[in-house]
């Protein structure tokens, strides 16, 4: 018989997730309740005794200080109760903790059967509230219907004495699992099981699929092991390894790009070959600090003589749309698997996050599955709880706002790891499975959960996408596997690794074996969390927390018993062969048998069209304004914008000096609350030496062009790293594209030839930059279809796509992190000087968005002269020459400036007549306008000469002089513009999110 | 004479072992970080150690209250050794989760020799949320306290969800009477924070950031020593650097203050071989 523990707060004693529910009913839904109380329950699905069951209440699950508890219900007042568990399936951290206590207190050993499930009730106090608000609350806010379950009792309903009664999630699958022969007889029939399966197969592989199986040669060695027709593993396989998430087949596909009007034409041959191969690899034979790209889970660059840094950038954005918290808690720990998969493995040592979603007081007609205030909440909790408790700093991040991420918001995690140079005296940044090696699963089991996720987040997001797709990453279950095999790798054990993510084993596996050359897999071996599961189903499953490994076979019993020092599961499920051939068994019997080479050739690229009209061509122009009379509410104005405000609860939030390592901060300042430029680092704790990291986006150039919105992201980019101390010739970047759908269709996707232009104009800027700038790239990813159909007034739908998005991390070697440079400005009388040119460029601007135009002529980022003046400000920063150092970014000048002032809490004297390149424009362009490549500077008045030494032949000039009282005073040839205290500029700039926590 | 050795527990969630045991090395100590099991399963003997940190991270996830799950398996493994460790002159650090641990433990407040009774709770900020910030702490001059000894106020950063200490104001009494309070969230100034947020980051009773048992040797607090190091860990380093060049002074002067904190410990320790 299960029992049933419920445990509270004792009364008297604050409820601070209960007021926090009752905090966000009101704020979202209007739902003004009383007093909430929430009650933790456990229910103990395992055969103990009464004198058991007390022990575990007191020893184990009772604060004597704060809570109360009891096996049968506790009488908690309420006028409504509603009850939230999980679904059956769903991965149950607290219960399996809750398991491993009363192990440890009873010594009771948990069989299959037994279980701990967790689950909670919430106390409603409020005569007023009815059923459907409480429905209301239970589905929209306190529950996830994908992956919990609820139940709402009035208090009439109530029985005091059974509570909500005995829930046993426990799946169960009453079918033994099996393997479907699927016979293919025409292109017609794989297209049809296509469908069905949910395979997503392009139809341009059809083709290519079915030959292969038709292969005299491939029937002959399929009948040699009891096969004909492909089996559902096979094509579940095929699937995931064709699938553009995986492959990123739209990267190497061909682009017919036209430029109609400049009559120009030409074919482009795999972006990813043209754009990010040949000039990282051009780069790499320039700079011998990149040790290794393009080919593993992470990037490597050198760190010092004996550490490498490896580090990449992904995207979760399907699942984060479905399920806020748990897609973003999943990208987040899923990322985290990259660097440890990397060459022989990596320490984790930092993540960063970008947050793209649609407004959050969104008040129009259109209904996204989760108005965009819940979604921002949702994911901003779930990288909260992904990076924290993995023990990882988070120093670095971004949150963007616009309507296009309705459709579907974008969530970037990226992940940085450090490595020794040699493993075991190897190079660490290679690794190689050799025939005979054992296959280990380390980390969770396999569940059902996952499934198809690959293939979802390569399609369009409907309401018939499977809500199985989501899954929920445990960071303790990571956590314990990444100290366990980095013990297992300084030991020298490990020939390869990687993780399990999209995919799952048949993505892991599959990589790895290419190494040896082929993989015989038993799948009857991999733990599962329960029965039933079909053998595709265990294949492809992308339950989280796992790790492939590779170990040779007198490594295993070392290997093991690490495992269990650190009370981490791994199990042999196969060795690795040199056959050619990927093969699968199940109790012997083979399931799949499928030759290596033919996944990685014989499929037909891709295809798109793509046609570029110019911004002028499509009805762009510059609008026609005036000066506008009062600059300083226009300052207070744009300091109040969504996407200039400031995010101090969000990084506030996230654990930035765990590891203490911490030398940048998110947030710097007199008041500790002006985002820094970059977060840096100084992971080796006996080294002042340091990394750097910052990202950048300008999705609202997109609407212009998105080749120019490319390059000033990178500029940005490589301007926040060395505006903090690093060396802009020892950075290398992280591309991560998110992008609408490029496929023309005149029905449903009309625009697509336009949408693709624009990738192909990003990629080619991308290039260019990179070249100009001897900027490899370290990392990438691309994620495509990144649309919506979201339901409308009168339930039509509107596909709502988001703009073109690149998201650009750069990362950068601080030499001396002792020289490291913040934005505030530190002593009245230094001077203040702009680096870079001003230029009329206030198209996609901030101003020009919040007066309700996009303008044409967007910022042109010139790659060269960013770069000379990045050199000769490192130069100056390792001479320690500059007191404070800010770039100048979204809002321009005018905001840029008004930061500085709050980040010092010093005034800013500033004549908007000396800004070089402005000399004729208006003075509102001169604070507005967006020009790429600019830095505001601060210097010591005895340091001014060696300064200005260093920039001699570049672009700058003195503005001003810092003041002792705090404000910004503007003016233009003797006319004040403005002249506004930093109090005043401080509340605008909080008013919009200072509030929340 | 050796350095004294200190046992940082990692594994299991924990997090901050490695900067832990770094800390220490600069405090003048021989840290070894060993795993919870090495060390419950008996491979690795408290007993050849002068110091036991139990430091910060989610230990078993942080699930069923923060460090009830580690304290459960110290206490079923090593259960009467801990007390005897301390007992022989041992001293205990608990930081963050593991001030919560040594709590849940009963080893604090550790009133009189009593080190198994749960009397103090580290329970949710009223915030509700976790908080990163820095924070001025005071600590109090009467208390017993080994570690914080002769320090002024200084600041350290939180990260925690779960720091807001509670007792029975009858508990806090005793406490005080005692000068078991030895660490209390401050303002700038040094004086109490007064429950005034964010000075006090989670509502703590009586701003108390951290708390030592009778005989002053085993302390726990909510805030991490061991993340600032280094002069650079500091929010405002980069404007201190610049008025110490300046004034022509040399920057930094001294170790970190949360090396300061350890190397009290370390003192003891050695005085104590």
């Amino acid at each position: 018989m299960p029992a049933r523990l419920e445990i509270t707060k004792q009364p008297g004693l604050r409820d601070a997730h209960g007021e926090g529910v009752r905090k966000k009913a009101l704020d979202y839904f209007g739902i003004a309740c009383g007093p909430v109380r929430t009650v933790q329950i456990l229910t103990l699905d395992a055969p103990l005794d009464k004198a058991a069951l007390e022990t575990v209440r007191t020893e184990i699950f009772t604060n004597p200080v704060t809570q109360i508890s009891s096996y049968s219900p506790l009488p908690v007042p309420f006028d409504w109760c509603v009850w939230v568990g999980l679904r059956p399936g769903v991965r149950d951290n607290p219960g399996a903790t809750a398991a491993e206590a009363v192990t440890d207190v009873l010594g009771f050993r948990f069989e299959k059967d037994h279980a701990v499930y967790t689950s909670a009730r919430y106390c409603f106090e409020g005569a007023n509230l009815s059923r459907e608000d409480m429905e209301r609350v239970a589905r929209e806010l306190l529950a996830n219907d994908i992956i919990q379950q609820w139940r709402v009792f009035h208090k009439d309903e109530w029985d005091p004495a059974k509570g909500i009664g005995l829930i046993i999630p426990k799946v169960r699958i009453n079918r033994a699992p099996s393997v479907t022969v699927v016979p293919v007889p025409t292109d017609g029939d794989l297209l049809r099981v296509s469908r069905e399966r949910g395979l997503e197969l392009n139809p341009n592989d059809i083709p290519a699929i079915r030959a292969y199986f038709l292969r005299e040669d491939v029937l002959e060695a399929r009948k040699a092991v009891g096969l004909e027709a492909p089996t559902d593993v096979e094509l579940e396989y095929i699937s995931q390894a064709r699938s553009d998430h995986c492959n990123h087949n739209t990267f190497r596909g061909v682009f017919h790009y036209k430029e109609p009007a400049a009559g120009v034409a030409q074919t482009i041959t795999s972006l990813f070959k043209t754009c990010i191969e040949e000039p990282t690899l051009a780069v790499q034979r320039q700079k011998p600090w990149v040790v290794s790209v393009l080919w593993d889970n992470a990037g490597v660059a050198r760190f010092d003589d004996s550490h490498y840094y490896t580090i990449t950038g992904e995207t979760h954005n399907s699942p984060s749309n479905m399920e806020a918290y748990g897609g973003s808690l999943t990208g987040i720990v899923g990322v985290y698997r990259d660097p440890m998969g990397t060459g022989l493995g990596s320490r984790l040592i930092a993540g960063a996050y970008g947050f793209c979603v649609g407004h959050r007081d969104y008040a129009g007609d259109l209904t996204p599955r989760l108005h965009p205030r819940r979604l921002l909440d949702g994911v901003v909790e779930g990288v909260k709880d992904g990076g924290n408790k993995s023990g990882i700093p988070t120093p670095h991040g971004l949150l963007w706002f616009d309507p296009g991420y309705m459709g579907k918001c974008l969530v970037f995690v990226t992940a940085l790891g450090l490595m020794p140079a040699t493993v075991a005296g190897k190079p660490s940044e290679l690794k190689s499975a050799a025939p005979g090696d054992l296959i280990v699963m380390c980390g969770g089991r396999v569940g059902k959960d996952g499934i198809h996720g690959v293939t979802a987040s390569s399609a369009i997001f409907s309401e018939s996408t499977p809500a199985g797709h989501v899954q929920i990453g445990d960071p303790y279950t990571q956590k314990k596997m990444h100290d366990f095999l980095l013990e297992a790798r300084d030991q020298g054990l490990i020939t390869y690794i990687t993780d399990n993510g999209g995919g799952g084993l048949s993505s892991s596996v599959g990589e790895s074996a290419r190494t040896s050359g082929g993989a015989f897999v038993e799948l009857d071996k991999a733990p599962l969390k329960y029965e039933g599961l079909d053998q595709w189903e265990i294949w492809v499953s992308e339950s989280q927390e796992r790790m492939t490994v590779g170990i040779r076979p007198e490594s295993l019993a070392v290997f093991m018993a690490l495992a269990q020092k650190h009370a981490v599961e791994a199990t042999v499920i196969g060795r690795y062969t040199d056959s050619g051939k990927l093969h699968i068994t199940h109790e012997g019997k083979t399931c799949a048998y499928i030759d290596l080479a033919f996944l990685e050739s014989e499929f037909p690229r891709w295809e798109f069209d793509c046609e570029w009209r110019t911004p002028q061509e499509r009805g762009l122009f510059e609008p026609v304004l005036g000066e506008p009379r009062d600059y300083g509410a226009l300052l207070l104005a744009m300091l109040d914008r969504p996407n200039i405000a400031s995010r101090e609860w969000i990084g506030r939030q996230y654990d930035h000096e765990v590891q203490g390592a911490s030398v940048i901060k998110p947030f710097v300042g007199v008041k500790r609350d002006v985002p820094g430029d970059a977060g840096v680092l100084r992971p080796v704790l006996t080294s002042d030496r340091g990394v750097a990291v910052a990202q950048a986006i300008a999705p609202a150039l997109s609407r212009i062009d998105a080749g120019l919105m490319a390059a000033v992201v990178v500029d940005e980019a490589l301007r926040r790293v060395t505006a903090v101390g690093a060396d802009p010739d020892e950075t290398g970047g992280v591309d991560n594209f998110c992008w609408p759908s490029i496929r023309y269709d005149p029905v449903s996707n009309p625009d697509g030839r336009h949408k693709a232009a624009q990738l192909v104009r990003a990629c080619l800027a991308l290039k260019d930059s990179c070249l100009a700038l001897g900027l490899p790239l370290l990392s990438g990813k691309d994620s495509m279809y990144v649309d919506g159909r979201l339901p409308g007034r009168f339930g039509e739908t509107h596909k709502v796509s988001a703009p073109e998005t690149l998201m650009f991390t750069a990362s950068g070697i601080v030499p001396d992190t002792r020289l490291c440079q913040t934005p505030d400005p530190k002593f009245a009388g230094d001077a203040l000087y702009v680096l870079g040119l001003t230029k009329d460029e206030p198209g996609g601007s901030e101003y020009y968005e919040m007066l309700g135009y996009t303008g044409a002529n967007a910022p042109v980022a010139d790659p060269a002269a960013t770069l000379a003046l990045c050199r000769a400000l490192h130069s100056a920063v390792c001479q320690g020459l500059p007191a404070s150092v800010h770039g100048v970014y979204r809002g321009g000048l005018g905001v840029h400036l008004a930061l500085t002032v709050l980040a010092g809490n010093l005034g800013l004297d500033v004549d908007l007549g000396r800004v070089p390149g402005a000399e004729r424009l208006p003075a509102w362009k001169t604070l507005y306008s967006e020009s790429a490549g600019r830095f505001l500077v601060t210097v010591d008045p005895a340091r001014e000469t060696a300064f200005l030494n260093l920039f001699r032949g570049l672009p700058l000039a003195r503005l001003g002089t810092v003041s002792e009282a705090p404000r910004l005073k503007v003016s233009k040839g003797g006319d004040v513009l403005l002249d506004t205290d930093a109090d005043t500029l401080r509340a605008a700039w909080k008013k919009r999110f200072g509030g929340l926590v | 004479m050796g350095k004294p050795k200190v046992l940082v527990l990692c594994g299991y969630g924990l997090n901050c072992d490695n900067e832990t045991a770094h800390a220490f090395t600069l405090a003048g100590a021989a840290p070894e970080r060993v795993h919870i099991n090495d060390l419950a399963g008996g491979k690795t003997a408290l007993e050849d150690f002068a110091i036991l940190a139990f430091g910060g991270g989610f230990s078993w996830g942080d699930d069923h209250g923060a460090g009830v799950i580690e304290a459960v398996r110290l206490k079923t493994t090593l259960g009467e050794r801990l007390v005897r460790f301390i007992a022989r002159g041992g001293l205990v650090i608990g930081i963050c989760n593991g001030f919560q641990t040594l709590v849940n433990l009963g080893l604090l407040p550790g009133i009189h020799g009593d080190y198994t009774s749960r009397r103090v709770a580290l329970t949710n900020n009223d915030c509700g949320n976790f908080r990163d910030d820095w924070v001025w702490l005071a600590p109090n001059p009467a208390s017993p306290c080994v570690w914080t000894k002769g320090l002024g106020a200084f600041e350290l950063p939180v990260r925690h969800g779960e720091g807001k200490f509670v007792c029975d104001p009858g508990v806090l009494e005793t406490l005080k009477a005692g000068g078991q309070v030895a660490l209390r969230y401050a303002l700038e100034d040094g004086r109490p924070a007064g429950g005034k947020f964010p000075e006090n980051p989670n509502g703590s009773m009586d701003d108390v950031a951290g708390i030592c048992d009778s005989t002053g040797r085993v302390f726990g607090l909510m805030p991490h020593p061991e993340a600032y190091h280094h002069p650079v860990n500091h929010p405002d380093w980069t404007r201190q650097r610049e008025a110490a060049v300046r004034e022509g002074k040399p920057f930094p002067e001294g170790p970190a203050p949360g090396v300061r904190l350890l190397e009290n410990a370390v003192r003891a320790a050695r005085e104590a071989q």
